[in-house]
Order: structure tokens, then sequence, then C-alpha cells
């Protein structure tokens, strides 16, 4: 699939077609994969594809704005939903990118794997997807991990392993059958059985965490603003220090922010140095979304963000 | 903030509730209240806005995680804005951030939304009455700004 992937963007360089490709390249460590800009055809061979690439590479669509060209992208089904959120959301134009879609088999969560391992991530020296097993490179030897030991959370309930939203794919996959027996909001649904006060603490105490590093942010596709409103000093929404009703406000104000807006990529919570499951919030939001609105972000070009639209037969508990 | 309030009022702990209302209707509903001289809680902080729609969410959450006991936005009744449909907007977000508040812990009762009318004085005052029992019964608010 890499070939083909080579052989694609090859192409796109040489015609002209586009001024730089972004895809995954080989990070600092060898267990580190990271976005890869390629301008010129013999960096081709950069391009990797493999179950590390967890990265949502769809953020980087913005920069076609700055560019005459084009800009070529790698996308999987997951991220397919950004780039339609994109140009629903008037940030840019279907034309001015190229996408390349590519069927993914499930993407490995390195803290699982870390986990799972016992070793520190150094000791890996790459991953492969070997049907329903991964192949983790440890040192010399070859070690199988089942996928549903590491796979990241939202792995498991994949709705998309093939882009559907593509000017190029490099083919199709079977979904992979996991059974996890847990539904996509499974997790969602634990915490909301816990009494109002143990969902307090759960909350308190993650935020509490939080540093305010602003990571979730600046990897959000969606956090596209000039100006964010947390960056605004007049009206001044947060203090800067990293306090707790500060950290309150600001993961909530995001949250509402992203409301049919999140396309549940799961970066927030893979960037987050603190560990915080900003997934399970953000899951929450697409959930009350969907419930409340009957709305999927990114699925739909035609279909009216759920906050700027309303039915007259909408509910109405507030009398 | 809250808790001083709580110690201050030695009878019991009187709520500080952050009111939204309407122009058009709610804040007219207020001051029929108050030409009527019906007798309701001290418990609020009116502000007036052009319409309930005007209330950003983030106004709610910001009051909330500062220390407030409470936020009530009041609107027109649906299909009686002044600006057609800027309510149904406001019932929108409010039907979204009660269930994302009371997820992280925030009781549902202290972010309240309701319809007056400009004729309804005496609902107002009956909401800010309820309102404020519904409060007073939780107890303050927890300072969370600086904790």
């Amino acid at each position: 699939m890499q070939e083909r992937l080579h052989e694609i963007v090859r192409k796109l360089l040489a015609e002209g077609a586009i001024e730089y490709f972004i895809g995954y390249g080989q990070g600092f460590e060898p267990h580190d994969v990271a976005p890869c800009f390629v301008a010129q055809e013999d960096e081709v061979e950069k391009l990797v594809w493999g179950p590390l690439c967890a990265h949502n590479l769809s953020k980087y669509a913005l920069r076609a704005k700055e560019l005459d060209g084009k800009v070529g992208l790698l996308v999987k089904g997951c991220d397919a939903r950004a780039i339609v959120e994109l140009v629903k959301q008037h940030q840019i134009e279907r034309d001015e990118i190229v996408v390349v879609g590519v069927p993914c088999q499930g993407q490995v969560d390195l803290r699982k794997l870390e986990e799972v391992l016992g070793l520190p991530l150094e000791v890996v020296k790459g991953v492969e997807d070997v049907g329903d097993d991964f192949l983790v490179t440890v040192g010399e030897e070859k070690r199988k991990v089942p996928k549903e030991q590491v796979l990241r959370d939202k792995c498991f309930y994949c709705k998309h392993p093939n882009s559907f939203e593509y000017d190029f794919t490099l083919g199709d996959v079977m979904p992979f059958s996991i059974d996890a027996d847990k539904g996509e909001f499974a997790l969602v649904e634990e915490l909301e059985q816990l009494s109002l006060e143990e969902r307090r603490a759960f909350w308190q105490k993650q935020f509490a965490r939080c540093i305010r590093c602003n990571a979730c942010r600046e990897v959000c596709y969606a956090c596209y603003c000039k100006e964010c409103i947390f960056d605004s000093l007049a009206p001044r929404w947060i203090e800067k220090p990293p306090l707790l009703g500060e950290n309150e406000i600001y993961h909530l104000i995001r949250a509402l922010h992203l409301a049919g807006r999140c396309i549940d990529c799961g970066e927030c919570e893979r960037v987050c140095p603190m560990n915080i499951p900003l997934g399970l919030l953000f899951k929450k939001v697409q959930k009350d979304i969907a419930e409340l609105f009957d709305y999927e972000a990114g699925m739909d070009l035609d279909q009216v963000p759920p906050l700027i639209d309303f039915k007259l037969d909408d509910q109405d508990p507030f009398m | 903030m809250a808790q001083e309030a709580h110690e201050e009022h030695g009878d019991g702990f009187e709520p500080r509730i952050l009111v939204f209302a309407c122009n058009w209707c709610s804040y007219a509903g207020a001051d029929l209240a108050g030409v009527s001289r019906l007798q309701m809680p001290a418990s609020c902080r009116v502000i007036r806005v052009m319409c309930s729609a005007r209330v950003r969410p983030e106004f709610v959450i910001a009051a909330l995680s500062k220390g407030l006991d409470g936020v009530l936005v009041l609107g027109c009744h649906p299909g009686e804005c002044h600006y057609s449909e800027g309510n149904y907007f406001t019932r929108r977000r409010g039907l979204f951030l009660k269930q994302l508040l009371e997820y992280v812990g925030i009781e549902p009762e202290r972010f309240q939304v309701r319809w007056v009318s400009a004729s309804e004085g005496a609902k107002f005052a009956d909401t800010v009455e309820e309102v404020t029992e519904q409060i007073k019964a939780l107890g303050p608010n927890r300072p969370r700004a600086h904790s």
C-alpha cells in the first residue's frame, strides 16, 4: 500500500497538480510517526503508512488557503469527516485540496502499548499490522500483540475504515472484527450511570490536572479561529494560571464550541501530556448532539449544523 | 464568595442568581412584577439582553464556574420572539448545555431556561421564587474560581 501511495504522490508532484503532499513520515524515534511534508519527487520515499499513523492530517488542509496551488493530503476514513466539516464550515474549498484516501485497519494507542509491553516505548522498533494482531518489533524480537489490547478506543467502533471522501484511494479493506461487545458510547454511558457527586469528583480531578498547554486546541482540526476566545484580552474569558475553575471553563467552552463539529478523531486525548480523558467529554457532546438533534458531524455536506438551526417541534422542557 | 454570603446571613443562605432577561418580554415581565408590587426573593441580579439568544452559553459556564449559585435565562415563549426565531436557538442551546453541565457534575437546577412574556409579571415572581427555593435546597455553589 505504501508503494501505491508513493506512486500516486510522485505522479501528483510530477504533474504539478499539488505544491506539496502531507502524509506520515518517520519521527525521531522508531516508534514515532510524524506528519511529513513532501514537495520534491525524490522525497516521496519518506512517506510511510502503518498502524502508528494516528494523526488527523486534515488540520493541514487549512494550509491550502496560503498557497496558489493545491495541497495533497493523506486521509483516513475517520479523518475524512474533518474534510467534509471544513468545507461545510467554509474554511476550505474542496477543490483546493487533493485527498488521497487510505483504508485503515486500526491505529495503535501508544500508551496502551507501553502498558501491555511493560517496557518503555523506546525499545519498540516498529509495529506492523497482521490482520487481527499487531506485530511489534522489540529489539531483535518480534512480538504478537492482539489488536483489542492496544487499539485506540475509537477504533473499536470504527464506522469508516475506508475513506469516503477522496480523489484517489489506496484501495478498500474489510472492517476487521473485534468482539468488543461495547457500543460507541459505552464509556460515556458508564460515566452517566454514576451519581452527580461522583461525576463531579471525577471531572474535578481531571480538570485539576490540566496544565493548559493548549495542545488539545492546537491539534484540533476545528480550532482554526484566528483569535481564540481564550486568547482574547477584552473580554477576558479565563485567567492565565491553570487553576481548577479556569480549567473547567476552558474545557467546557471547548466542548461547547465543538458541539456538532467534533468528528471524534481523538487527537485531543492523544496529545494531552496529562492524560486527561478528553475523549469522554467530547464523546458526550457527540452523543447529545446525536440524540437531541439527530445530527452527526462530517457525514453530510448538506445537513445544517445543529446549533445554528432549529425545528419548531424541538423538545421544550422549559415552559 | 458563596460561602461568605452563606455566613453573612445567619438566618439562612441567600443564593445569588444571575438572570438574563429578554428586553421584549421577560424584562417587561419583571417590570410588571415590580409595579404590581409582587413579593419575591431578592436573590436575582438581572441583566437585560435584547434577546435570549444573545446569551452565549459561555456566559453560563463562566458564571457557574466563577461561583454564582445559579443562572436563569428568561425569554419569550416559543413562537413569540420579537426577532421571530431567536428563542428557538436558545431552546436548542439550553437543551444541550443542561446535559453537558450535568455530565460534569453541576446540578441541572443551577442553570434554568424559562419562558416569561411581558404580561406575565406573576409568572416572573413565581419563577424567581421557585428557582431560589431549588437553589437554596442545593446550598451554595462551590467557589471554583480560585481553588
